[in-house]
C-alpha cells in the first residue's frame, strides 16, 4: 500500500487522493493569448524530477501541494496551499466595448 | 407500545433494516428512533459494552464551513479550539467536530437536552452569512455511534486508519475511507466504553450499516437501541 501524507490529515492510503495537475502560474486571463490561455489550461510540461503539483484528499475534499519526485514517485513534501497562496485571487469581467450587448445578444 | 416508523413524517433511511432485526420504536424530534431490540435490555446493554452499533440519525445535528465559521460559532458561545480533527465537548452535552479550519458539525448529546444545534440554525441566516455557511447535516448525514471494546479490531477490516485506543485517543478525528466510502469517524467514549461517532453520506445508510453488521458478526456484535446507549451514557 502505497502511503501519501496528507497535510490535514497525517498518513493516507493513496486511494483516498487524486492528482490535481502542476502548480503553474495563471496568466492574466484578460491580456493572455488563447494559445497562452489553452496552454495554462490543458497542456502539462511533464518534468523528469521534482515538480510541484496539487492533489486532493477527497473523504475531506482538502486540496493541498505536493513535491513530488516523478522519476523515483517518491513525494519529498507536502503542505498546505496557504503556504503558496496567501491571498484569494479574484476574477473581474472586462468592460464590455460601448454598444456590446451582454451575452452575444445583440441584434 | 412501539409505534410503526411507517406511520412518521420522517424516519431513519434504516427503518427496515431495524424493523426487520426487531427494533421497537419511539419519537425523537418526529421521527421513529430504535430504543431497544428485544426485552433482555441488561444483554443489550452487555452488548453495547462489547460489540455494538446503534442508529443515530433521529438525533439533530447541523453542520457549517467557511472560513469565517470558527469566529462565528465563538460569537454564539461555542468552545473551539484551533486544532483541526478534533472534537470539542460543550458544556451542554453537544460537541462540535472540528474538520478543517473552516468546517465543523454540530453532533447533540444523547439525552437530547441540548438546543445548540437549533440554536446555531436559528441564529444563521443567508442574508447576514459572511464566511460562514450551513450544511444541513441532518438532511445529508447519516449518523451511527460503534461501541464496545472490539470496536477498533471491527474497524481495522473496514478501515485503513489506525483507531486502536492507545494510537487514536478520545476525541480524536479520522476523515478517511470506510468500507469504499468517505467518513467521518469521531471517538467519543460513552461512560468509559470505547466508541466512535461515524457521520456518513444519508443515502449510502443501507450499505454501511449492513457492512458494519458483516465485519462485526465475528465479534458477536449486533444493533442495540438507543435506551442501551444512554444507559452507557448515564443518562
Amino acid at each position: 500500500m502505497k502511503i501519501i501524507h496528507c497535510p490535514l490529515n497525517g498518513p493516507r492510503n493513496a486511494q483516498e487522493f487524486v492528482h490535481g495537475g502542476e502548480v503553474v502560474a495563471m496568466p492574466d486571463p484578460h491580456r493572455s493569448s488563447d494559445a497562452e490561455w489553452a496552454s495554462f489550461v490543458f497542456l502539462e510540461n511533464n518534468v523528469a524530477g521534482v515538480v510541484r503539483e496539487w492533489w486532493c484528499h477527497v473523504p475531506t475534499a482538502y486540496w493541498f501541494i505536493a513535491e513530488r519526485d516523478t522519476v523515483r514517485d517518491e513525494f519529498i513534501r507536502t503542505y498546505d496551499a496557504s503556504e503558496l497562496f496567501r491571498e484569494r485571487v479574484e476574477f473581474t469581467r472586462p468592460a464590455a466595448p460601448k454598444g456590446d450587448a451582454p451575452n452575444g445578444q445583440g441584434a | 407500545m412501539s409505534l410503526n416508523p411507517i406511520d412518521r413524517r420522517a424516519r431513519s433511511f434504516l427503518y427496515r433494516e431495524l424493523m426487520a432485526a426487531g427494533a421497537s420504536f419511539a419519537e425523537i424530534n418526529g421521527q421513529a428512533c430504535a430504543m431497544r431490540f428485544g426485552s433482555d435490555s441488561l444483554a443489550e446493554l452487555a452488548r453495547a459494552r462489547a460489540m455494538a452499533i446503534c442508529d443515530l440519525s433521529p438525533l439533530r445535528r447541523t453542520g457549517y464551513k467557511g472560513w469565517a465559521t470558527a469566529e462565528w460559532l465563538a460569537a454564539q458561545g461555542c468552545r473551539i479550539e484551533d486544532a483541526p480533527n478534533r472534537v470539542y465537548g460543550q458544556d451542554d452535552g453537544a460537541r462540535i467536530a472540528r474538520l478543517s479550519r473552516g468546517e465543523f458539525v454540530v453532533l447533540s448529546d444523547l439525552a437530547q437536552s441540548t438546543t445548540l444545534p437549533d440554536r446555531l440554525d436559528g441564529a444563521w441566516s443567508i442574508a447576514s452569512a459572511n464566511g460562514c455557511f450551513r450544511v444541513p447535516r441532518t438532511d445529508s448525514s447519516a449518523w451511527v455511534v460503534i461501541t464496545g471494546e472490539h470496536a477498533a479490531s471491527m474497524f481495522a477490516k473496514v478501515c485503513g486508519v489506525d483507531l486502536r485506543p492507545h494510537t487514536f485517543v478520545n476525541h480524536s478525528i479520522a476523515q478517511t475511507s470506510l468500507a469504499r466510502m468517505n467518513a467521518i469517524i469521531c471517538r467519543s467514549d460513552i461512560g468509559g466504553t470505547l466508541a466512535f461517532d461515524v457521520v456518513f453520506d444519508l443515502a449510502s445508510s443501507v450499505y454501511l450499516w449492513g457492512a458494519f453488521l458483516d465485519a462485526m458478526q465475528e465479534f458477536g456484535g449486533k444493533p442495540v437501541g438507543l435506551e442501551a446507549i444512554r444507559t452507557l451514557a448515564g443518562v
